[in-house]
């Protein structure tokens, strides 16, 4: 893993284009101080060797990492990476065009190079430089000629005055020196024993002092005159320029005495010494080239070559750097075309350029981000609809009113679970099924169904309708109202269909209007009884002792009829009035059971007993057919849920309820066989809403049919003292408490009344627990079996 | 052309294959006697430098190229337990030159005292010139302590001093290469 990425590091260091451009540059800079090195310039011509060294290594090296450069392309072409091949293509293109006019400069320019060098030296010239050489030489040779002949004359002198003078001082030889040396014109004369020790010398004034010890011919010359040779040459002595030196040895007369040396150093004259370092010099440069011709070639050569594979080597290196960034961009236009054929539309390319390439590749970014933003855009207003959907799901279903939505051909398209609730059918099979489907699987919708027929068929826009429909025993009233859905391209729109169960709404308006009339009845018709019932009693009183004995009886029946009637009435006013009476409510935590518990020991009790005007309530007091009927005893089973949970309610309406119930149903159970009352409580869940419900079933015949639409409406009753109000009063005290009624006949016989309380909060409930005079909840559920 | 190139391309890599891996392998130059010894504070050289020329250097002499050549010396003060301490070291640049006009050959020996350049006639003489030493003086910059001392004497051609472009063909060519090779004198007190 580390050494993949090293690997790769490494790569991109060598493939790269920095160190090619470094090592090119370092090249051709060496390169340049070559050429000047072989030009002879001071300050490159020692650095020569190492630039020749420092080249060769750097194009070694350049040579490596254009092979690096060359392998990794082709490990790319194996690999089939995307865009190689047109590098491949480039790359080979390039160097082509670069490898081919290089190479023909090269080997024109070292052919021209080479016979331009071979120019520089003419015959005439190599000759002419001779000849001068020669000249000089010449010149030379006879001013050293005429330096030997007056050195003969002034050893011969030298000889003679050491035979006259033999007892000379070296005083007299100094004087003979310095005559001999202005005789001559001589620059220096200097008199050596034989063994190199100086006897006397004279020279020129004008010299200066550290040329005041006279130069000593070497030992070579020294021995050279020892064998009696002149010795005669030029002096090439770096400080004093050009000088003739003769050494010649100085015979004496006498036998015996030692031979001296006389040593005569000339300098040329100026314009001989000037002109013969020019020869020299010129000649000696010539000689030089001449000689370093072959290897000038050689120097000469060696830098063209290397120029020129350095020329090439980095064309070839450009060639493949040209080519990669050339077919970078398409490179990766067509891996962008490939991620957006598989549907990556967030592709961008970076532009690198500006030409048309450039321009390709921002149009390319132009159409994926156009791409994307169009899809980021679908998604969005996919999303969006999802929501709005969702919305309208969520009202829709949680909307009271049943809604419907039909399509032109009027098949259902929705339904909402209100619609459902109202319409007591399950509407999942109906959905896109036609009207009269509906009809003929739900015969109890069939009013429903013609009712939005008929009012599409007539194409009405708007429209409304109020049907009843009945399913289950149970009549309900339907407000209907429909809506023509816009129209969509030409095509006739749908409708959409609201209804609500008015039944409800309906009772409550006849409610209240039966409200207001036992009201009025009440009132109007109270106030006259008590006059009449008083009036009665003392026409009673009064005449009951004066009449005769005969008509006695009469009065008497008479009057008893009229106070036992007025007091029928009275009750009977009561009664309305009763319903009438506005609510007053006083609510408290209520253990519906423990209620239960205590209206059937009431009623346990009032069968004891056996007297009228126990059971409190004035419907069924002191009946006779209870009294005559009570040899059959109504046995009360109850079944209560031990769970079941405080509610908050008017304890007194409720157990007024418990007596209209239990007195209804014992009234009905008249005369049957084995009558029986069955109470049930138990929790109900429904809609995440709790309630506690009281059934109270019993065996008797049931409802009568046409009774069963208008139950809860005073005066509807089937018997025959009976107000009709008891179920009105029971109906009025549930939906105080916010609950529901629901009677039904059974299937097996008998009657049943549901009564639904809602549940309170938690707090209600835990408050009504913790309270010390509050009801507490039975622990265990109950199955009595009792007669009242 | 290309072809003569490319041969000597492969000549001068060959070359300096050779050269790296025996320096010494054509010394044309020997270092046949050397005397040294400790004269108070400096180490007086006598001795005799055979420095023949092969026929090559020779012709590039006689052209007028000049050369030189380089002495290398090393004192050594020797350690029985050690290695030999290296006390100080000299490097010597001897020059010898044509000089067309009056057909001799310069020897400029460097040493002081002496005049700066001679003159010979022949080759010969030049170069025996060009190898003696007669007593040169090398500076000491203290007496040296007691003990044995050795030196190093090594003498070759400098092609770094020759006219750069002779230089690649001097260090591609066998017979530019002179070099004597160390040799070791005992210094006597």
């Amino acid at each position: 893993m580390e050494s993949s990425a090293l690997n790769r590091y490494v790569t991109r260091y060598v493939t790269g284009v920095t160190p090619l451009a470094v090592l090119s540059v370092v090249l051709i800079a060496a390169l340049l101080m070559m050429n000047a090195a072989t030009q002879n310039s001071a300050l490159f011509g020692r650095m020569y060797s190492v630039l020749l060294l420092v080249n060769i290594f750097g194009i070694v090296l350049l040579i490596a990492l254009i092979l690096l450069n060359l392998f990794h392309l082709i490990e790319q072409y194996r690999a089939r990476v995307m865009g190689t091949r047109l590098t491949a293509r480039l790359l080979a293109m390039f160097v082509l065009l670069a490898v081919l006019p290089v190479s023909v400069v090269f080997f024109f320019s070292i052919h021209t190079l080479n016979r331009g060098i071979d120019n520089w030296f003419d015959v005439r010239i190599e000759k002419a430089l001779d000849d001068a050489l020669l000249l000089g030489r010449s010149a030379l040779d006879a001013l050293k000629q005429d330096l030997v002949k007056n050195t003969q004359e002034m050893v011969a002198e030298l000889e003679t005055l050491s035979a006259r003078q033999r007892a000379g001082a070296r005083r007299s030889e100094l004087s003979v020196l310095n005559a001999l040396r202005e005789q001559y014109g001589i620059t220096e004369l200097t008199l050596f024993t034989q063994d190199g020790k100086i006897i006397a010398s004279s020279s020129e004034a004008n010299l200066d002092a550290s040329t005041l010890i006279p130069d000593r011919p070497s030992d070579a010359i020294l021995a050279q005159i020892r064998q009696r040779l002149t010795y005669a040459n030029l002096d090439v002595v770096g400080k004093v320029g050009m000088r003739l030196r003769v050494v010649m040895p100085v015979q004496a007369r006498e036998i015996g005495a030692p031979v001296r040396v006389l040593q005569v150093l000339q300098a040329l004259p100026a314009r001989y010494a000037k002109l013969g370092e020019s020869v020299q010099s010129a000649f000696a440069e010539y000689e030089k080239l001449v000689y370093l011709r072959g290897p000038l070639k050689f120097g000469f050569t060696l830098t063209l070559s290397l120029i020129a594979l350095l020329t090439l080597l980095i064309a070839v290196w450009a060639a493949i750097f040209s080519a990669r960034r050339l077919a970078a961009p398409i490179r990766e236009l067509a891996e962008g075309t490939r991620a957006v054929a598989a549907g990556d539309y967030r592709t961008q390319i970076p532009v690198t350029s500006h030409d048309e390439i450039g321009i390709l590749v921002e149009s390319f970014n132009d159409m994926t981000h156009r791409i994307h933003r169009a899809q980021v855009q679908s998604k969005r207003s996919q999303q969006e609809a999802e929501i709005q959907r969702a919305y309208l799901e969520t009202v829709l279903g949680h909307l009271s009113s049943g809604v419907l939505t039909f399509n032109q051909r009027l098949l259902l398209r929705t339904h909402n679970p209100a619609a459902v609730q109202i319409l007591g059918a399950d509407l999942k099979d109906a959905e896109r099924k036609s009207l009269a489907w509906i009809g003929e699987h739900h015969p109890a919708l069939h009013a429903f169904t013609e009712a939005i027929d008929h009012a599409a068929s007539a194409g009405q826009a708007v429209w409304r309708a109020q049907i009843q429909i009945s399913s289950n025993n149970h009549s309900r009233i339907l407000m209907l109202r429909g809506t023509q859905l816009p129209s969509w391209r030409g095509n006739r729109g749908g409708y959409v269909v609201v209804f609500d169960d008015i039944t409800a709404l309906i009772q409550a308006q006849r409610d209240a209007a039966w409200g207001e009339v036992a009201r009025r009845m009440a009132h109007e018709i109270k106030n006259p009884l008590t006059p009449i019932q008083l009036s009665a009693e003392r026409i009673r009183h009064k005449f009951m002792r004066q009449v005769d004995e005969a008509e006695r009886p009469i009065l008497d029946r008479a009057t008893r009829t009229i106070i036992d009637q007025v007091d029928s009435l009275k009750s009977m006013v009561n009664a309305f009035s009763e319903y009438a009476r506005s609510a007053q409510m006083q609510t408290r935590p209520v253990q519906l059971n423990e209620l239960v518990h205590d209206v059937v020991e009431l009623y346990k009790n009032a069968r004891g007993a056996a007297a009228a005007g126990v059971v409190p309530l004035h419907g069924a007091k002191k009946g006779k057919p209870a009294k005559g009927k009570a040899s059959k005893p109504v046995s009360t089973k109850l079944d209560l849920d031990a769970e079941l949970p405080v509610i908050s309610a008017d304890s007194g309406r409720l157990r007024q309820v418990l007596h209209n119930l239990l007195l209804n149903a014992r009234d009905a159970l008249a005369g049957r066989p084995k009558p029986e009352i069955h109470i049930t409580t138990q929790t109900v869940k429904e809609n995440g809403l709790a309630f506690v419900e009281l059934k109270v079933r019993d065996n008797g015949p049931g409802f009568p049919e046409p009774l069963l639409a208008h139950l809860y409406e005073p005066y509807v009753t089937n018997k025959e003292k009976g107000t009709g109000l008891g179920l009105a009063i029971v109906k009025r005290i549930v939906e105080e408490h916010g609950g529901t009624i629901q009677a039904e006949n059974l299937a097996g016989g008998g009657a049943s009344i549901i009564i639904r309380l809602p549940v309170g909060d938690l707090s209600v409930r835990s408050e009504a627990a913790d309270q010390p005079n509050g009801v507490p909840r039975a622990d265990k559920p109950t199955h009595v079996k009792e007669g009242i | 052309m290309r072809v003569s190139i490319k041969t000597d391309w492969c000549r001068s890599l060959l070359a300096l294959l050779a050269l790296t891996l025996a320096g010494a392998a054509a010394a044309d130059f020997t270092v046949t006697d050397v005397k040294p010894k400790f004269i108070g504070q400096s180490l007086l050289l006598a001795g005799n430098l055979d420095l023949s020329l092969t026929t090559k250097v020779e012709e590039a002499l006689s052209k007028g190229i000049p050369l030189e050549v380089i002495v290398d010396i090393r004192l050594y003060q020797q350690r029985r337990w050690l290695w030999d301490k290296n006390v100080a070291s000299w490097t010597l640049h001897r020059r010898i030159q044509y000089h067309a006009l009056s057909g001799q050959y310069l020897v400029s020996t460097g040493e002081p005292g002496a005049d700066s350049s001679e003159s010979f006639i022949t080759q010969q003489d030049a170069l025996k010139q060009l190898g003696v030493f007669s007593d040169f003086r090398l500076a000491l910059s203290e007496a040296p302590a007691e003990g044995n001392y050795l030196i190093e004497v090594r003498a070759n051609l400098d092609i770094e001093a020759l006219p750069a472009p002779l230089r690649p063909v001097a260090y591609t060519s066998l017979a530019w290469h002179l070099n004597s090779g160390w040799t070791t004198w005992k210094v006597v007190h």
